[in-house]
Order: C-alpha cells, then structure tokens, then sequence
C-alpha cells in the first residue's frame, strides 16, 4: 500500500472512463482546479475529460513538518469530465471501490459544499465527500465562470491523496505514509516542508516578492492585451502564488491584501472572458 | 386510487428538501383542485436523496358544465328577432340547432352561446399533463444545472417513479422519464427494482436500508441514541439543529457511540462540541454538565459490525481536538491585554475603519446605555468588557471556529480571571443570533449586545450599506431583532432616538451619508423588524399597526401597549372607542391645529366633555410613563358617553367660526390624547375597513 499505488489505481480507473493523462503543470498553484487543463478548458462547449496529480502550494499551512496532518504542499488528484456523465457518482463511487476500499463497511456522505471563487466569477455546486467523518474528496458540479453560465456543465473531483492515503493505511501521521514500497513521505517530504515553512514564514524577501508580483501583473496586462491568453495566466498565476508567499510573511497589509486580490481577479476574469469569445466566436 | 410520485436525486441538503415537501404538498392541492379530481389525504416523505409524494386521487375529472361562448346577442338577433348568419355559423360548428343557443351573460355583456356537460378526464392523464410543471416549478434557495441541460433543480434528479392505480405514469422532466422502478440505498442497492403500490414501495425501500418517512428516521436516531446513553448514564449535549439536519442527511440511520482520550477534557464544553459538530457533524455527551470522553454519530449506514465507522471517526476526531487543543493553549500564552494591541491591524469594512475604532465606539455606546438604564453598578465591568470583546478575533481557535467568536473571548477572559460580570458579557454579547435564540442571561451582556448590533446597523447603513428583498449580507434584520428582543425580554425603558443620536455621533465623521437620513432609515428598519417580531408573536396585524404607527421610541413600551391591545380588544367598550376614534379622526382631517378656549365651551355637552377629557388626561399621564397601558386604555373607555352625548348635541361644524374652532380644538386635544395610547384609528372592526 502506498501513495504511488493509489495514483496508479487512480489513474487506470479514470483513463478506463475516457480521461486523458494530464501531466502536472509546472508552476505554483494553490489547487488543482487553476491549471490550464481545468481553468480554461470547463469554459468552452467541448468535451473534456482529463485526469492528473497536482501538487498544490498553499504556504500558510506549512508547520515545519512537525504537525501530523498540515504541509505546505500536498498532493491532489484531479478530474474534469465534461458534460457530467449522468451516473457520475455512482462512478465516483465505483472508484473508491477500486481502491480497495470495501464500502459495505464504512459511511460514505456527501455533504453540502458548495464551491465559490468571486475572483473569476466562478461557482459551483457540490459535496465533499466524507469517509467515516474524513473529507477525502469535494466533488463540484461547475455552473458559471467568468459571470457566464458553463455549458455543457462540468464535473470537477478532486480527491486529497494524502488523506486518502491516511485512511487507506489506518495511519495517524502523515509522514509515516508510504510513497512506494521503499520510500515515505518522511523521506520525500520532511526536509522539503521543514526548509520551506522557514522560507515562507521567515526568508521570502518582501521586497523583492512585491516586486515580482507587480513584474508579473503588469507583463500579464501586456500579454492579454496581445490576446496570449495562456502565457497571461501564467504570469497571474505566479501573481498568485507571490500573492501566498507575501500572506505567510504576513507582510500585506488589510488595504494591500484588498488591492493585490482585485488586481489577481482582474487578470483572470479578463482571461476568461477573453477567452470564452475567442472560442464562441465562429 | 393510490398515486405515488417518487423524485430521486443526489444528496440535497436538508433545508432544501423540507421546502420541496412543503412546497409539493401545496401545489398538489392546488393542482388537483383547480383541475377538478377529489382527493383524500396527500403525504409527503423525504431524505437527502429522495422527495416523495402519496395520495389518494379520484380515477378521473368530475363532469362539468362547460360554457362555450359564441357571437354577441346583438350580432347573433336580428332585431326582428330571428337569427342572424353568424349564429347559423356558431351553432353549426358546434354541432348543435340554432335554436338550442342561449343567451349567457358575461362580464362583457351578453351573448350567444351554449352550455355543453363535459365529461371529466381521466385523472392518469391530466396529471401526466401537469407532472412535468409541478416538478419543474419547485424553488431552491440555490438551483443547479447539469449535463446539457438548462433545466434547474436543487441536485441533479436520477430517476422519477410515478405510478397511480398501480400503473406507471407516462412524462418527463428534466431529461428523465418516469418509470415504476425506485432505487435503494446508494451504497448497498444503487441497482433499480420495479414496484406496484406504496406498501410495497415502502417495504422494498426499508429491505433496501432505505427508510423514507423522516419521523421515523427520528424515531429510529432517539431511540438508539438513547439506547447508548442509557448504559453511559449520560446526556446529550442538546442541539436541536444537527438533530434536524440528520434526520435528512441519513437514509438509514445508524447510531455510532466512540470515544476520544481524556487528555482533551481540558479543553471547554464549547470548544469540544463545536469541533464535534463542524465537520463530522457528531454529538457531545454530557453529564453533570461536565464532557465525557464519548460522542455520538449517526451513519448512513445499517451496521458497524467490523466498528470500521467508529474507528475512522475517532481518528479525525483525535485530529480536530488536538489543533483544537494546541490553539487553546497558544492562544492563552499572551493575555488578551496584550492581544488587544492587534485590533488595529484587522479591518472591520474599509469605510468604518478597524476592530480598534469599533472597540473605541463600543466603550462610548455601553456607557452611555449604562448611564440611561441606571445601571452604575454594571457600568464599569460593561466598559471592560466592550474593551475585550472582539479581541477573540485575534484568537488561533476563532480563527479555525469562526462559530465561536464571542464564547471563546469570554472563555478566556475567565481563564483570566476576570470578574464575572465580564467575561460573561463578552460571552453573551453575539447573542441572540436569531429570535429563537436566547437573549444574553447577564445585564452587561445585554448592554454589549445592543451596542454591538447597532453600532454594526449604523455603520453599515451610514455607509450606504441597504437591505433590499431577500438581500441582507450584513445580517441587518437579524441585529435588529437581536436588539428588540434583548430590549423587550430585558424591560429596558430607553430613548431609542437619542440611543440612535448617540451612536451616530459616536461614529462622527466616518459616516458618509447625511446623519438624519441614516437616523430616519434606521428608525423605518427597526419599525419593520417590531412589526415582523409580533407578527412572529402572532399578535393582529392591525392592533400592530396601531401600536408601532405611535412611534417606537421606547421599544418596550411599544411591546407593553401592544399586549394591552391585545388583552382588551375582546372588552365591549373596545369597539365603541375604535368608532368613536375613526369618526373624530375623520372630522380632523385636513384641519389646521386650534387652542381651546375654555370660556368659548358654550354647551352642556362640551362642557362635560371638556372635564371628562381633563380627569382622564391627568389620571393616564402617569400610567403611560410608567407604561401601564392596560389601565390607561381602561380609563380611556369612560371617554365614550362624554363624546357620544357630545356628537349626539352639539355641531361641531357649525357657522359661527370661532365656536366651530374652539370644538375642532377638543377634539383634537383628545385625539393627541388617544394616540399617545395607541392609533385607535388603524384597528380594523368587522365590516368596515382599515382607514389609511
């Protein structure tokens, strides 16, 4: 039993109902939803279905690796289908079955979460999955972006690995999981969160993150303006994730932290708007 | 004939699912009725998967009479009485002998026509006709769609079963067609299994650990509950919402009973049931009003035999305590004192500035209402409190349990020994957050109460912040019954106008619009928020209108006169007064104010009106400031012999002008009496209508 075990199973499972294998995108992200392969492609009519690990960032949650359950970076599994196949739970259902979980002998709830980013003009409805009181999933059915109503509408399940790992060996600490049969988590991952919780709480410069984040809005302006609408996103998205470094430094202030997560907003809900007349247009 | 209308869905929340019962039973009345079939009773039964409707529907329509409306008399008969072509034409294509037409009147005038019995149809088909609109027109607090659809509902709908005498009913709505097959449980029997009647439908569902009347899920989550308490000789920390919402999560209800480690005893009954509560949705145990180291889940789930279930919620609840723990003790490591310095740093809305400035605000509000209710001895420990009281929003354990914002300063302002009188009103101090929630048990907890609520209305409506329909994300009406309630169930006697005065003064310069407008939105705001507490009380709306159209300026007078109203509209000299109220109001109307001029009292009956209006304006000036309006209204009857013989004698409207002022000036006198009591004038009495 292990993590790498747990994506392949994930993976054949989703490959076998027609998503295709994404690579994880290499840049910074808060969650797997901000990925091109979800961001982009839940606005257009076509189908998709799309299936991949994302790690995803989120330094305030970083404690040194000394807290059992919090890291500053974890592991989601994410999937897009597009439209929502109309047995989508059971499917849903049947993939945990595929894990080895039997489920005749747990408690499996849905319960309300609904899903909101104002930022983008983003929202959805769904549950996150509860396993025996453990949220291993939330499972969204997207309804608008960018102010505009998703059509066909798009399912989005994004399982947490890690906790889905926890369960799956009845274990209490994160770090005690096993990546593969010769290596844990501990091993992968205890350094890393420990050298990154000092960098984002103590050594990110403030400075020179300000900085950037500027750079990165004003070249993002510039590239929407030239209709790059994917090299744009990058850039606010490496806003975003300055946006999260300067947040652990707790170097924003109320009336920075207003501005800097309008002008983010801004940058999105122009590429998304730009890029829902692109495609709408003959 | 037995109808059954099954909706399966995936899991929608409880709240929505008790408005569709609500609202399916209502349109199924309104449907079969105005479609003519006859009924028995109509139940409805649901859960978070499923909204069920059974009833007992006629076979078919009741035959009716039908009119058919063909040409205008005058058009259809000459006038040499014979008929004209258009009504040959009519009476053709109706099948029927010009002669056999007659003449229907209408709203429109009169016209040829005829009535025609109709034979009803059979109900199977009118309501395959009006299922897909019934379905299709029930409303959500959020509505989604799904797959290609533009169709909304509350969750996606899976299957539709539908059958009435026995037989499946043929429709769709929302891209499914009805069938005669349900489903179970999603987990144990997600395959579907054909049914003929609703014994049967009920008796699969339940071998199907389906269990569909929720009364029975109640039933089913009370009795075990109580089953597994029994043997602990403990109780259930109560909570009625998470009981409710249960009920619905849960097809089959399976009562859990785990345990944590003692070690998290050390934290307080709040913080352990709201870390229960948030997330896995489980039940404190309490005994002597002390946690035990137990809790009880409910499952959705037939059995636990391997305690798979049990486990796995003890191993996240061991999680959640152990933040919960760790924040408590880090929290405690710096005293709030010391916290307090923080406020500044956190913005309360950009205009209004920080938790600081509000602090500030607070501490001028509290001693100012201390002062007004007499409260000298409470005044200081209020003015600390207000100093504490939103230093928890600095706190590691609100930060992670919003929900507790206000108990946990109050909490730790124990911990810190602070008197008791203190902490208890930083405790109390977001309560009532709704009006079946309790008002704060302690004076200064009162006080802060309304202090923080009003200072939150002002501040948002001085900054152009307004309620409008069902918008109110500032929670505007929910403050403002906060405040009546504290201020009615506390008997507080206090200007409200000059409170309003003083806060928006406190505020001073912060607020961007105009500070009359802000006062006279407010005063309109709490008006209707009085209005809508009584009519929650169920008191008559029009006694409402009398009471709160005098002014609201003292809250709790406006309470006390309404319950006097109330008390005496049965008396028989209640009516009289409400008569004689309209017609002095009616004969005021449009007239400038006049003095009395005792010497101009030229008749018997004015006279004596004139001394009956001075003894019971002496005698009901006091009552009233003391707020017994009961016996003021008592003495406010004996007005009605004076005034009738008054009206029966003398002409009030008479030529002589001066004469004619000075008995306008009596009456009005009275009136400005009347209404300091209540505006008699706004009560309704049988057969006549509200004067507005």
């Amino acid at each position: 039993m292990s993590i790498q075990n747990l994506i392949m199973d994930l993976q054949k499972f989703w490959a076998e109902r027609g998503c295709y294998l994404a690579q994880s995108y290499d840049l910074e992200v808060g969650a797997g939803t901000m990925t091109p392969d979800t961001f982009f492609r839940v606005l257009d009519k076509r189908p998709w279905k799309v299936a991949y690990v994302q790690p995803s960032r989120r330094p305030t949650d970083g404690r040194y690796g000394e807290n059992p359950h919090r890291v500053q970076k974890h592991f989601q599994y994410q999937v897009i289908m597009k439209p929502a196949p109309s047995d989508i739970q059971q499917i849903y259902i049947k993939s945990l079955a595929a894990l080895g979980i039997n489920l005749q002998d747990h408690d499996i709830r849905f319960d309300e979460d609904d899903w909101e980013a104002p930022s983008i003009g983003a929202w959805g409805v769904g549950w996150q999955v509860l396993l025996d009181g453990l949220e291993i999933t939330q499972f969204t059915y997207f309804q608008q972006a960018g102010g505009i109503d998703l059509f066909p509408v798009p399912v989005e399940i994004t399982y947490g690995l890690e906790r889905l790992e926890m369960f799956l060996e009845g274990k209490d600490n994160i770090f005690d999981l096993n990546w593969s049969e010769d290596v844990s988590y501990q091993d992968l991952r205890f350094i890393e969160e420990r050298e990154f919780s000092e960098y984002n709480f103590s050594l990110a410069n403030v400075r020179r993150l300000k900085d950037s984040f500027l750079l990165n809005e004003k070249e993002a302006r510039l590239l929407i303006d030239k209709d790059l609408l994917l090299p744009a996103y990058d850039m606010c998205l490496k806003c975003s994730h300055f946006f999260n470094l300067l947040d652990s430094r707790g170097a924003i202030s109320v009336t920075e932290r207003v501005k800097m997560i309008a002008q983010i907003r801004n940058l999105a809900s122009q590429i998304a708007e730009k890029y829902i007349a692109r495609e709408s247009s003959p | 004939m037995e109808f059954i209308l099954e909706i399966n869905t995936e899991e929608m929340p409880p709240a929505h699912v008790k408005t569709a019962l609500v609202q399916l039973e209502e349109k199924f009345k309104e449907e079969l009725s105005s479609q003519n079939i006859d009924r028995g009773q109509i139940e409805t039964y649901g859960t978070c998967r499923r909204l069920v409707v059974v009833g007992d529907f006629a076979l078919s329509q009741k035959d009716r009479e039908k009119e058919i409306i063909g040409p205008p008399k005058d058009v259809g008969i000459r006038e040499d009485g014979t008929f004209s072509s258009a009504a040959q034409g009519f009476a053709k294509s109706q099948g029927v002998r010009v002669s056999e037409l007659k003449v229907i009147k209408t709203a429109k005038g009169e016209y040829l026509g005829l009535r025609k019995m109709e034979k009803g149809k059979p109900s199977a088909d009118v309501l395959s006709e009006i299922l897909p609109q019934i379905v299709s027109s029930l409303s959500f607090p959020k509505m989604m769609r799904w797959g290609e659809s533009s169709f909304r509902f509350s969750r996606p709908i899976k299957n539709i079963l539908c059958l009435f005498d026995r037989k499946k009913l043929s429709f769709s709505v929302g891209g499914i067609h009805a069938g005669n097959s349900t489903v179970g449980h999603k987990i144990y029997f997600p395959n579907k299994t054909k049914v003929k009647s609703f014994r049967e439908y009920k008796e699969t569902l339940r071998k199907m650990k389906v269990v569909i009347d929720q009364e029975e899920r109640r039933k089913m989550i009370v009795n075990q509950v109580g089953r597994k308490l029994a043997s602990l000789k403990a109780t259930l920390h109560p909570d009625e919402d998470l009981l409710e919402g249960l009920v619905y999560d849960v097809e089959y209800p399976h009562v859990i009973l785990g345990s944590f480690p003692e070690e998290y005893l050390d934290l307080p009954l709040e913080v352990l049931s709201t870390a229960m509560r948030e997330g896995q949705k489980l039940f404190s145990i309490v005994k002597d009003k002390k946690q035990l180291p137990f809790f009880l889940g409910v499952a959705d789930a037939y059995q636990d035999s391997k305690s798979l279930i049990r486990k796995g919620n003890e191993r996240v609840l061991k999680a959640r305590l152990d933040d919960a723990k760790f924040f408590w003790e880090q929290d405690r490591k710096i005293t709030l004192k010391d916290k307090a310095k923080g406020l500044d740093k956190i913005v309360l809305q950009e205009k209004l500035g920080s938790y600081e400035d509000k602090t500030q605000r607070l501490k001028k509000t509290v001693s100012y209402l201390a002062d007004k209710i007499e409260a000298k001895k409470e005044k200081q420990q209020v003015i600390q409190a207000a100093e504490l009281s939103k230093v928890d929003l600095l706190t590691e354990i609100v930060r992670e349990f919003p929900s507790l914002q206000g108990n946990v300063g109050g909490l730790y302002a124990r911990e810190e020994k602070y008197p008791v009188l203190v902490w208890k009103a930083v405790y109390e101090h977001y309560q009532p957050v709704s009006l079946d929630d309790e008002s704060p048990a302690s004076l200064t907890g009162a006080i802060l109460s309304i202090a923080d609520k009003l200072d939150s209305i002002v501040g948002a409506v001085g900054t152009g912040i307004t309620v409008t329909g069902s918008s109110d994300p500032f929670g505007l009406r929910r403050n403002a019954q906060g405040i009546c309630k504290v201020i009615i169930e506390r008997k507080l006697c206090l200007s409200f106008l000059r409170l309003m005065d003083k806060v928006i003064a406190v505020y001073g310069e912060k607020l961007q619009e105009p500070k009359e407008k802000v006062k006279s939105y407010c005063l309109d705001f709490f008006s209707n928020r009085l209005r809508y507490i009584f009519e929650r009380q169920g008191y008559r709306y029009d006694l409402i209108n009398a009471t709160v159209s005098v002014g609201i300026d003292n809250i709790y007078h406006s309470y006390l006169r309404l319950k006097a109203l109330d008390s005496l509209k049965e008396s028989p000299s209640f009516e009289p007064l409400i008569i004689i109220a309209k017609r002095v109001n009616n004969i005021l109307k449009d007239q400038p104010l006049f003095k009395i001029n005792q010497a101009l009292l030229a008749e018997k009956e004015e006279r004596e009106l004139y001394t009956t209006f001075s003894i019971i304006k002496n005698n009901i000036l006091p009552l009233i400031s003391k707020g017994d309006f009961s016996q003021a209204q008592r003495i406010i009857f004996r007005i009605r012999s004076s005034i009738n013989k008054f009206f029966d004698n003398v002409l009030v409207m008479t030529d002589e002008i001066r004469m004619r002022r000075n008995r306008l000036a009596l009456l009005q006198a009275i009136s400005k009496l009347l209404i300091q009591v209540a505006d008699y004038s706004q009560i309704v009495i049988e057969g006549q209508n509200s004067s507005k």
